[in-house]
Formats: C-alpha cells, sequence, structure tokens
C-alpha cells in the first residue's frame, strides 16, 4: 500500500472527516440570514445537523459505488493505492485551506469586536467564495495524477457531493424566512 | 452619476401621513436605467406589479427577506457590541442627570439593534428601547420578533426627521440613504427634539469600501437587490467632513467621529460613527470611554 498501512488509513479517514466536518458547516451557511432572531444556537446546531445528515448521505452515495467497484477490481491492492494516492494529492489543496479556516475560526470567536469583523472581511467572507473552486482544485488536482477511471469518478463524485449539501439544505429546509411573512 | 438603491425607491411613504405611496415598476426601471444601473433595472423589472403598480406585499416580503439577510452582516460586524461600547458610558452620563435613559433607533428596520441590546442587557435593565422605521411591514415584523423572545423593547412606525421626544437616538446604515443636502435637518432633528446624545454609524467613505461591501455581500447574502444595495451603500457613503460639517448643525451638541485609534479597518467596509453629546455630558462620556476617548475625533476634539 502507498505509503505504508498508516497512510492508507488515515488518507480515507482524514478525507471523510473533512467531508462530514465541511457538511456541518454547509448546513450551518445553508440556514443563516434566514432567521432574525437573536438567540439562534439551536436553530444553527439544527441547521449543521440537517447539513451532516445530507453530506452522510452525500458520502454514502459516493463511497458505496466506489468500494463495490474496488471489491470487484482484478487487483484490488494496486487499486486501492491508486486512490489513496489520489486521496493525498486531494489532501494537498484541502488541508492548507482547512488549516486557514480552522485558524480563522477561533480567532473570529475569540478575538475582540474590531478584530474578529476583520478577520470575517479578510478570512471567512474570502474564504466561502473560493470554497467551491478549492473543492474543484482539489478533484482536478487527485484525478490528473491518475489514469485510473475509479479515481476520475470518485474525484468528480465527491467534488460535486461535498458543493451540493449547502444547496440542497437551503432549498429543502430554509428558501424562505422561518417565521413572519413569507416569499 | 447619482448612485441608487433599490429599496429607496420600490418602497415609498408620504412624510405627512405615513401612508404608502403607489410605486410605478416602469418608472424605478427608467429611473434607474437613467443612473445607468441596468443590474438594478433588471432586478425591480422582474418584480411583481398590479396594475403597473409593484405589489406592496411582495415588496414588503422581499425587504423583509432582505433585512434578514442584513441581519446577519450586523451579527458578524458585532454592530450590538459597537454601539454598546459607546452607549454605555454616554447611558451612564445621561442617568447621572437623574433622567430615565432612552435609546430610539431610527430606520430601525426589523429592530436588530434594538432587541440585541435588550437581548443581552448590557445597557441595563432601566433603559427603554425604542425602533422607529417608516415600513409597516418591518416594524411589525421586528415586533414580532421580539414578542418570540419576550425582549423588552417596543417598535412603531414613524417619521427619521420628526423625532418627538428627548431620547438617545441610535442609526445603523440609515445615513447613507439622507442626501447629504438633508443631512443637517436630520441631525437638527434630534437637537430640537433635546436628544442628550446621538449615535449614528454608518460605512466608512474609504476607497476600497465598496470592494469590502461587494466581497461580503456576495459571501453572505443571497437576495440580488441585498447584494446590489450593499454595494451601492457604500458607493454612496458621506465622507468624514460631511457628516461632521452637518452634524455640527444641531448646534446644541458637540459631534465628533469615533475611530478606534487602534485596529482601524482602512480597507473594507468598515462602520464608524458619528456622535453628538450635549456639552455637559462630555467630560462624563469620554471619562466612561477610559483611553477609548482617544477616537473621538473632531471639530471639538
Amino acid at each position: 500500500m502507498t505509503g505504508g498501512g498508516v497512510v492508507a488509513v488515515a488518507v480515507p479517514v482524514v478525507l471523510v472527516l473533512l467531508w462530514l466536518v465541511d457538511a456541518g458547516f454547509a448546513g450551518f451557511r445553508a440556514a443563516t440570514g434566514r432567521n432574525a432572531r437573536i438567540d439562534k444556537r439551536v436553530y444553527h446546531l439544527v441547521a449543521a445537523g440537517r447539513g451532516l445528515a445530507v453530506g452522510a448521505a452525500g458520502l454514502g452515495v459516493v463511497a458505496v459505488p466506489a468500494l463495490v467497484a474496488l471489491a470487484g477490481a482484478a487487483d484490488v491492492g494496486a487499486r486501492y493505492d491508486g486512490l489513496v494516492g489520489a486521496g493525498v494529492r486531494m489532501l494537498q489543496v484541502l488541508l492548507p485551506f482547512a488549516g486557514l479556516l480552522a485558524a480563522a475560526l477561533p480567532a473570529y470567536w475569540l478575538l475582540p469586536m474590531r478584530e474578529s469583523a476583520f478577520v470575517v472581511l479578510v478570512g471567512l467572507g474570502p474564504f466561502t467564495l473560493v470554497r467551491p473552486v478549492v473543492v474543484v482544485a482539489a478533484a482536478g488536482w487527485a484525478a490528473a495524477g491518475s489514469g485510473d477511471w475509479l479515481v476520475w469518478a470518485v474525484a468528480v463524485a465527491a467534488a460535486v457531493g461535498v458543493l451540493v449539501v449547502e444547496p440542497v439544505v437551503h432549498r429543502r429546509w430554509y428558501r424562505v424566512p422561518v417565521r413572519g411573512l413569507r416569499a | 452619476m447619482t448612485v441608487v438603491e433599490i429599496s429607496d425607491l420600490v418602497a415609498v411613504w408620504d412624510p405627512g401621513t405615513g401612508e404608502r405611496v403607489p410605486v410605478r415598476r416602469d418608472e424605478v426601471v427608467d429611473r434607474l436605467r437613467a443612473a445607468g444601473d441596468a443590474r438594478a433595472a433588471r432586478i425591480v423589472a422582474r418584480m411583481p406589479v398590479v396594475g403597473g403598480v409593484l405589489d406592496p406585499v411582495a415588496v414588503d416580503r422581499l425587504l423583509v427577506r432582505v433585512h434578514t439577510e442584513l441581519q446577519r452582516l450586523n451579527e458578524e460586524l458585532r454592530m450590538a457590541d459597537r454601539f454598546a461600547e459607546l452607549l454605555v458610558p454616554v447611558l451612564a452620563a445621561v442617568r447621572a442627570t437623574g433622567v430615565r435613559p432612552r435609546v430610539v433607533d431610527v430606520g430601525c428596520g426589523l429592530g436588530y439593534l434594538v432587541r440585541s441590546l435588550a437581548a443581552s442587557g448590557v445597557l441595563g435593565g432601566d433603559v427603554e428601547l425604542v425602533g422607529v422605521d417608516f415600513n409597516r411591514a418591518l416594524v411589525a415584523e421586528a415586533a414580532g420578533l421580539a414578542a418570540e423572545e419576550r425582549l423588552p423593547c417596543s417598535f412603531a412606525c414613524g417619521d427619521a426627521f420628526a423625532p418627538a421626544e428627548p431620547a438617545v437616538y441610535v442609526s445603523s446604515g440609515l445615513l447613507h440613504h439622507l442626501p447629504a443636502d438633508r443631512l443637517a435637518g436630520f441631525f437638527q432633528a434630534q437637537d430640537r427634539a433635546g436628544a442628550p446624545a446621538f449615535v449614528h454609524y454608518d460605512i466608512a467613505a474609504t476607497p476600497l469600501a465598496p470592494l469590502g461591501a461587494w466581497l461580503f455581500h456576495r459571501a453572505r447574502m443571497r437576495e440580488p437587490l441585498g447584494r446590489h444595495d450593499g454595494v451601492a451603500s457604500a458607493r454612496r457613503a458621506h465622507g468624514d467632513g460631511v457628516l461632521l460639517s452637518a452634524a455640527a448643525r444641531a448646534e446644541g451638541l458637540e459631534v465628533f467621529l469615533f475611530e478606534p485609534v487602534r485596529h482601524a479597518n482602512p480597507c473594507c467596509a468598515a462602520m464608524r460613527p458619528v456622535v453628538g453629546v450635549r456639552p455637559e455630558l462630555v467630560g462624563a462620556v469620554r471619562q466612561g470611554l477610559g483611553r477609548r476617548a482617544r477616537g473621538l475625533v473632531g471639530a471639538a476634539a
């Protein structure tokens, strides 16, 4: 296996965790701007949970066929190595971005008001805008290093699966404000 | 060329009666095209009409959606905290004169500021918090939201140019909606009403404010009207000199801009307030602000 057993296990685990965490935040974003109450803690938790559920379902839709295809391969080990290698390339793009987010979020929560607003303006806001580009770039970089159709299919399906969580949650639950006048 | 916000054109009230004025969609579209704003014209052209007049119910629903999204931006910029930073010492100075403090948010929209201050209780339990807006739909929504969370505040329809009673008048993002030649009247009306102070936050007219506003609204808002007006707001924000000279026409108050000495955000759509304080309260307010009083700058600084 590529890089040994640890990498073979760690890469898919990290990718799955990134997917699910991202899905939770996607659910949060899908619900923002749709509730004008002051106390929205429960509202945001429910939204994140919905994002997580939709993300987990998408993960299953991608992972199960991939595992079936992998199990049916002539050389399971070589093909798994190919997938892990693609996962490593994907993480080369995703982890720096995730690292920036991981630094920006506590900065926003913990810094005084002006500094935290600055974090939104130069960090969290632009990060939201470039996230789809980063996801597509990660999938492209992962696929570019392989000639295996399964790697390509998984990379493309993963990118789509990650990016559809927010619009799905938004359309299903948060198309209009949650109280008052309706659209 | 004149920068126009869609929300100023699609919902109009008679300042004398407070009644809604019918707005013809074609006229708004023509005006936006004449202003060179084809995108805004396209947004309005898609809005529903009844006999050529913009459907007021649909307009109200749209404005509620836009203000709901706008609240998120205010939350992220921690606008309630920014107001509290100034209002706490201002209200302490007012209390010291034996007057029960009253805060009135003019052009309150969905009343985020009033409701947020009421929820936090940061200003003290004795403060009367009131939101005022011309738009009855927004006022009704604000009152409904406050009732849902049982917040100690109230809302009413009213004219920002006709304040009736002494109060600390505040606003957030209202000043750029007023033409420069009407700003002085806005501040003078609060002076005449006996305001002990006012705190009006608006977008700082920095060169990169429109870019920051575009980025922030693009990332956070979905409604095309909100995205458009957010950038237009930054483009039409009044400069510091315009605000200070207009506020100085409220001759019974000393006026300042409040800029944090450190960590000012020079490049994005930062919000900063113009502040007016009765001369006899200035010392107490400065004392209450402590080191942050150095941020009070203006002709009287």
